[in-house]
């Protein structure tokens, strides 16, 4: 079953064009990468889904389902849960009020706030620190935990390895790799290819809001990487 | 020695002679020495009335980034509401109906108002809510006239408790009461409940709110109500307190401005804190000062901010 597809996609923030004619399609329990530099539009891929920039040409589907006016929780309800760039943990709020935050859909599912704890020890340790106050690596922690706790059937995480140091990265990939196992697809948006490579097994490159190239990870050459990511 | 001169109905006096002074609630009948008792206990009044409007503000200022100058008219009207139903019906069910009639009115607001608003230039809201004062003011002159209108304390609440030696209208007891309800209560709303936690996140972050599936747009609709419900309620319990004109919203929502400011914008703790502050300082103002009394919360604003420029105490808490 197709999660989220993108097809044919124009995508503008108010009257600049950012994405031009982008089709993405990830199917149940795949992983899949969106690769490419700073600026070219990976963020905005994101924000199509998320209604926060405007569709103007093309069809975003969630579920197999095509949606005419997306909503910021549109997303959200159909299953697929992001893990925004910059983490996004809500100010004011504790380590545990963020996770509860992210089971405002009320899908049920293995993952709880017990079962979140289970897979990062750290978050319970800190469940009534503010959540801005942790450091960078359990601040990503906390995001995707947040998002574990709608249940997801997909998984969308921007640069989740922004900011953070190589010893963390590995511990992220380990985790995107088991929660994969478990049957969540994941859509990994990343210039990071050293996560990329360890994660997913299939990618798309995007350029200056276009859809450049699209396969399997395998067959990726190093030249067509190093034009398009900082490797 | 008497100071409180008061009638056993329990009605504290306060409905002034007719003048060309704008009407505002102005606390107890000028007694230089009333004791410090109470004084405190109607600063208490005047706080707990000036809590409950600016925590609608708040919120509504929290989910919507609105600043509705229309708040004080809603009070206003609220109060308006609460006379002519309590003439109908009584005390009780005009407190009722007039914050559902208020809770009613903050829908259709935030439909047609705060919502179209909220991505909007400030000056535009600020000019846009401004003019809603004033036809509420208007709509309010038409149907109910320019003639101040008074408010019968409810007979439950009517009388004085006696108090070392004086004396203190019930009603405004009930009224602090009333407020400590309405602050306990939200806090546990905000602080224990689900809905309160999507209040609290939407109002720092509504777009990372909405993206874990929270509907911000409905729940702003509902905080607006709400919002506009508390300033409907504040409004009918301070009608037994003053005399009912269509102005009577504005120099307390000027207060209730200073409250919200002073308090740390967004902050509902903040809020109570600088509600009850502000209602001892302009109580006391009233009586040692009173041709400077609308003065003095401003006063106290500055010289907070002065200390503190984010305010007493920081948003969201
Ligand atoms: N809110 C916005 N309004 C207008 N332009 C934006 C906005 N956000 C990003 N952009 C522009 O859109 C382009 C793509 O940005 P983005 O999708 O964030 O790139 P990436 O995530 O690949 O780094 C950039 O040129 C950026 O300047
Ligand atoms: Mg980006």
């Amino acid at each position: 079953m197709t999660l989220l597809s993108l097809r044919n996609v124009d995508a503008y923030y108010g009257r600049a064009q950012i994405l031009h004619d982008v089709s993405v399609e990830i199917a149940a329990g795949e992983r899949v990468a969106i690769l490419g530099r700073n600026g070219v539009g990976k963020t905005t891929i994101v924000n199509a889904c998320l209604g926060v920039a405007s569709v103007h040409r093309g069809q975003i589907a969630f579920g197999g389902r095509a949606v005419s006016t997306i909503r910021h929780f549109t997303a959200a309800r159909a299953g697929i849960a992001v893990v925004p760039q910059g983490r996004r943990i809500v100010p004011g709020l504790t380590v545990k009020e963020n996770l509860l935050l992210g089971g405002a859909v009320n899908r049920k599912g293995a993952w709880t706030i017990d079962t979140v704890f289970e897979l990062f020890p750290m978050l319970r340790e800190r469940t009534e620190m503010a959540g801005t106050a942790l450091s960078g690596g359990q601040q990503q922690m906390l995001a995707i935990g947040r998002a574990l706790m709608a249940n997801p059937d997909l998984l969308v995480l921007d640069e989740p390895s922004e900011g953070l140091a190589p010893v963390i990265v590995d511990g992220l990939a380990d985790t995107l790799r088991d929660l994969a196992a478990s049957g969540t697809a994941i859509l990994l948006i990343e210039q990071n290819f050293g996560l990329v490579h360890r994660v997913a097994e299939r990618y798309y490159l995007l350029s200056k809001g276009a859809i450049v190239e699209t396969g399997w990870l395998a067959g990726l050459s190093m030249e067509t990487l190093k034009k398009h990511v900082a490797v | 020695m008497r100071l409180w001169e008061e009638t056993d109905d329990g009605a504290p006096g306060t409905v002034p002679e007719a003048t060309t002074e704008r009407r505002r609630y102005r606390g107890p009948p000028r007694r230089a020495a009333a004791p410090m008792l109470i004084q405190t206990l109607n600063g208490l009044v005047y706080g707990g009335l000036l809590y409950v409007l600016a925590v609608g503000l708040v919120l509504i200022f929290g989910l919507r980034r609105v600043v509705n100058f229309a708040h004080g008219s809603l009070y206003m009207v609220g109060a308006y509401v609460g006379y002519t139903v309590t003439a109908v019906a009584g005390f009780w069910v005009g407190i009722v109906v007039a914050v559902l009639v208020l809770t009613g009115i903050g829908v259709i607001l935030d439909r047609l108002v705060f919502r179209p608003l909220q991505d909007e230039d400030p000056i535009v809201t600020m000019l846009v809510t401004f003019g809603l004062l004033l036809v509420l003011e208007d709509a309010v002159r038409t149907i109910w006239g320019k003639d101040f209108l008074t408010v019968q304390p409810p007979p439950l609440l009517a009388g004085v408790v006696h108090l070392t030696g004086t004396s203190f209208p019930v009603y405004r007891l009930a009224v602090i009461g009333a407020a400590i309800l309405v602050a306990i209560g939200l806090s546990l709303w905000l602080r224990m409940s689900r809905v309160g936690l999507y209040v609290r996140a939407s109002s720092v972050d509504p777009l990372t709110t909405g993206m874990q599936g929270v509907d911000t747009e409905f729940l702003s609709a509902t905080v607006v109500a709400i919002g506009s419900g508390l300033a409907g309620l504040s409004g009918t319990i301070s009608a037994p307190l003053v005399a009912l004109s269509p102005s009577m919203g504005g120099s307390i929502l000027i207060d209730s401005f200073v409250v919200v400011v002073t308090g740390g914008l967004g902050s509902f703790t903040g809020a109570f804190i600088a509600a009850m502050l502000i209602g001892q300082v302009h109580n006391l103002g009233v009586v040692f000062v009173p041709g400077a009394a609308s003065m003095i919360p401003l006063v106290l604003m500055v010289l907070v901010l002065i200390w503190r420029p984010g305010g007493l105490v920081k948003a969201g808490a």
